[in-house]
């Protein structure tokens, strides 16, 4: 069975791509998942992987050809894929679908194409397997076994079948216990006596080279500040409950955010990036604040968009929603493109300070400790404090000390003084 | 031990099993009383087939002039009952030749007598010690007999069948199975008046409720009297009285239910509440080393379940361990039509919480049925919505019986409704309704 894999809309609305490298040659054995192509897009440099197992047999394009979303990239023959799988999965690539789940940041897709055609098609159900199979090893299973094993994401290869000559079952599959949790990104270990190799995951490669590319270019420089937000706990305490009975949690996070934004529309320098290359500054005129999560596969760092437009209540809300996206691994790449300014909140995990790492190409990222009660003179009194710490770094190509010191100033205004947050 | 296996009953479950037996190296002796093949080479399957059959080409010679055959008087038809025993004794005997034969080329002993298992792993044929590792009782069934209110009734038992000379005009067949339905269906072909008594509850147990109610419907259009629920009190002059009505009987064919013919033994016997042989999930009685296949352990009463438990218990003998599979045996019945089912009924797929879907294909498309005129019937197919599997087929057409076989292909490896679209029929062929019914699983039959 031939398949042809067309050139997939990776999620930013792109119109084509530059072939940079081709990972794979005619003739090549690929397993779903396996990196084929590095296409350069008009916003990001990606990696395209291959949805199917099999052999390469053609490839659409030389290094520097420019290609169109949904035109082929490569053909691929399919081994030992029955019809009527096949169908099945042409089926789901032509169904109405959610946006595909996204695994990483921006930049790196692990996901099939919705506009992968098969050279035929019939008929057929189930989703497809979007599972690697191991080469060289392929079971004997009977229909309903392998359409079950699709329909559970259950790598039928790895299952010992109990039928005749070792055929998996309807009841292999039923019995089938993972050894573990098949949902996420599986990599073999390699143990020696010191050390244990474990391959990078996709996610793992995209924040290294996302980690480099903003240390590489950007000019970091970081300030350190403390504010005192007893107001602020108390209105937070005030609100909390009636937020609560509305369904939404109120954190700190949101007063942090719409002081932020209210900051940078303030001192849009913030709020920017900068275009060597073409000798000039572009300014952001909208406020999307990414956030970065913290999650089992490694960081996500999904948007909250027009946060200008939002009251903190709708903030609160967005936080929710993200937050339990990113849990559940839901997010879209529509949840994760788009931001202008970025805010780390190790604070909820129990950091002080921190030098953060600049979402590249954005002009700053804003890192939040913890809040900690502390002897603070007040009135010329001592009294007890509760002060909470904030790590802002900047690209100093971008900002100069002196922006820096008054946006932060700013915010801690903002933080200190809640009403102030309304009342602007 | 003079021997690995030793089998008792030479019958569907007996000789093959011994066959195996031998066939995988086992020193094997097979004890049978009488009639190698047992009851359904001799009275059972074969026999009752065999005059099936020429009741059917009886009717159909009937009809010759509709093909475009002249020349044939059909008011000088008549059915030679004579000529039809013979020649279904001779098919028997050519198919008990076969089994004679291949139990010597297997190397198998043959031993004339009756058997009764013995202490240690022993059988006494005929006072004789015979010792064997394993032992495998296989002795069969009988009907029940019919009560003693009936003795002064002219009862033939399906084993005396052969023997009676000529049929006498009114008939009446007793019981609730298969071939009760077969067996008055033959006497109404050859022209008798046939009345058929019978239990509802258990009528035709097994079959789809589908099945039955078009069966009922098939008895009364062949102007077969079809009394149910309501015992005959007695026999006389010629009559089956009942509470409220008589029905003239020149002779009872006795098809009841089946009991065991349980073997003597000097160790007791475990016997289940209905009075079969009780056995554990692999045959095996109460007794070490003693097994029982076929109709005497009640799990079954086809010949094909009981060569399979032959075949099944041999192999675990050897060592070759299964899961005995009672899902996909195809139920047969060779009536004209022929109705064959197998897999589940749509009552157990209720009962087993399936979504199912049930697509069904008449014989009145199909082109091969034209040509045979046999448009009578249909396929029903039903599978599972959510994967397609293919839970049950039932068939009636002229050679279901045949046909069937395919659902059984398809039961056993799993197959889906997309295997089975997808699986190129020859046209024309009566087989094209599976596929047929496979495209009208997924969506629409092409001819419907």
């Amino acid at each position: 069975m031939r398949y042809i894999f067309n050139f997939p809309d990776i999620g930013e609305g792109l119109e084509e791509g530059t072939i940079l490298e081709w990972y794979v040659t005619k003739g090549q054995s690929v397993n779903t998942g396996d990196s084929i192509v590095k296409m350069e897009t008009d916003k990001v440099v990606a990696d395209i992987p291959t949805p199917k197992t099999g052999t390469i047999v053609a490839l659409y394009g030389d290094v520097g050809d420019v290609i169109k979303v949904g035109s082929p990239l490569v053909e691929i023959e399919i081994e030992g894929v029955y019809a009527e799988n096949a169908q099945a999965e042409v089926k789901k690539e032509f169904a109405p679908e959610p946006e595909e789940k996204a695994k990483t940041v921006v930049g790196t897709m692990e996901m099939a194409s919705k506009s992968a055609v098969l050279p035929a098609s019939d008929e057929g159900t189930s989703e497809s397997q979007p599972k690697e199979e191991k080469p060289g090893k392929k079971v004997l299973s009977t229909p309903v076994a392998r359409a079950m094993a699709k329909e559970k994401g259950i790598n039928i290869n790895e299952i010992d079948g109990t039928g005749p000559s070792g055929r998996v079952t309807k009841a292999d599959i039923e019995n089938y216990k993972p050894a573990r949790k098949v949902s996420a990104p599986q990599v073999s270990a390699d143990v020696t006596d010191d050390v244990t190799y474990v391959p990078l995951t996709q996610i793992r490669k995209t924040i290294a080279k996302n980690m480099i590319n903003s240390k590489h270019n950007a000019a970091h420089m970081s300030v350190f500040e403390e504010v005192e937000i007893s107001e602020l706990i108390k209105v937070r305490e005030k609100y909390k409950k009636k937020y609560a009975e509305r369904g939404v949690k109120l954190t700190y996070l949101s007063f942090i955010v719409k002081a932020v934004v209210n900051a940078l529309k303030q001192h849009r320098q913030l709020n920017s990036q900068i275009d060597l290359e073409n000798d000039r500054m572009i300014f952001n005129n909208r406020y999307n604040i990414a956030i970065a999560v913290d999650t089992p596969a490694g960081l996500v760092v999904p948007v909250i968009k027009d946060a200008d437009r939002l009251s903190i209540f709708e903030i609160a809300q967005h936080i929710d929603e993200i937050s339990e996206k990113a849990r559940k691994r839901e997010l879209t790449l529509e949840d994760m493109k788009g931001g202008t300014f970025s805010i780390t909140n190790f604070g909820s995990i129990g950091g002080i300070f921190a030098t953060p790492v600049i979402n590249y190409p954005q002009a700053a990222i804003l890192g939040v400790g913890r809040i900690m009660k502390t002897p603070v003179v007040k009135n010329d009194e001592l009294a007890v404090g509760n002060v909470l710490a904030l790590s802002l770094s900047v690209d100093h190509r971008i900002v100069d000390g002196g922006e820096v010191t008054r946006f932060i100033t700013k915010i801690m205004e903002y933080l200190a003084d809640p009403m102030a947050l309304v009342m602007e | 031990m003079d021997y690995d296996v030793l089998i008792i009953g030479a019958g569907p479950a007996g000789y093959v099993a011994a066959i195996r037996a031998g066939q995988v190296g086992l020193k094997t002796a097979i004890v049978e009383k009488q009639y190698i093949g047992g009851m359904c080479l001799n009275w059972g399957c074969i026999p009752t087939k065999a005059i099936l059959e020429s009741a059917k080409r009886f009717q159909k010679a009937k009809n010759v002039s509709e093909f475009g055959i002249d020349g044939v008087d059909t008011d000088k038809l008549t059915f030679n009952w004579s000529k039809v025993k013979s020649r279904s004794k001779r098919i028997t005997r050519k198919l008990t030749a076969g089994v004679n034969f291949l139990l010597k080329k297997n190397g198998i002993e043959a031993i004339t007598g009756i058997a009764k298992i013995g202490m240690d792993n022993s059988v006494l044929v005929d006072d004789k010690r015979i010792t064997a590792r394993h032992i495998i009782i296989a002795t069969g069934s009988k009907p029940k007999p019919m009560s003693d209110s009936f003795s002064n009734a002219p009862v033939v038992e399906m084993v005396n069948l052969f023997d009676v000379e000529d049929f006498p005009e009114n008939i009446v067949v007793t019981g609730n199975h298969i071939s009760s339905v077969e067996m008055a269906q033959f006497f109404k072909l050859i022209g008798k008046n046939v009345t058929l008594v019978t239990n509802s509850d258990y009528f035709l147990h097994g079959l789809d409720t589908f099945l039955i109610e078009h069966i009922t419907k098939k008895i009364a259009s062949d102007k077969i009297d079809l009394i149910t629920d309501v015992y005959p009190q007695k026999y006389t002059d010629g009559e089956l009285i009942f509470n409220d009505k008589k029905v003239k009987c020149d002779l009872i064919v006795n098809c009841n239910s089946r009991k065991a013919i349980i073997p003597e033994s000097e160790t007791l016997l475990e016997l289940t509440e209905r009075g079969f042989i009780k056995t554990d999930d692999n045959f095996q009685t109460n007794i070490n080393g003693v097994y029982v296949i076929g109709d005497a352990g009640g799990k079954s009463f086809l010949a094909h379940m009981a060569s399979a438990q032959g075949i099944h218990v041999v192999n675990a003998i050897k060592g070759i361990k299964a899961h005995f599979d009672y899902s996909t045996y195809p139920i047969n019945m060779y009536t004209t039509p022929e109705i064959a089912q197998i897999g589940l009924t749509e009552k157990q797929i209720k009962t087993e919480g399936y979504d199912y879907k049930v697509s069904e294909f008449p014989l009145s498309a199909n082109g091969k049925a034209l040509i045979e005129n046999n448009t009578e019937g249909f396929i029903r197919l039903l599978s599972d919505k959510k994967y397609g599997q293919v839970l049950g087929v039932q068939i009636v057409a002229e050679n279901a019986t045949d046909m069937i076989a395919e659902a059984g292909a398809y039961l056993k490896v799993e197959a889906t409704v997309y295997d089975v679209a997808n699986t190129i029929h020859a046209h024309p062929t009566v087989s094209e309704i599976f596929f047929e019914a496979g495209f009208d699983a997924m969506d629409k039959a092409i001819h419907k």
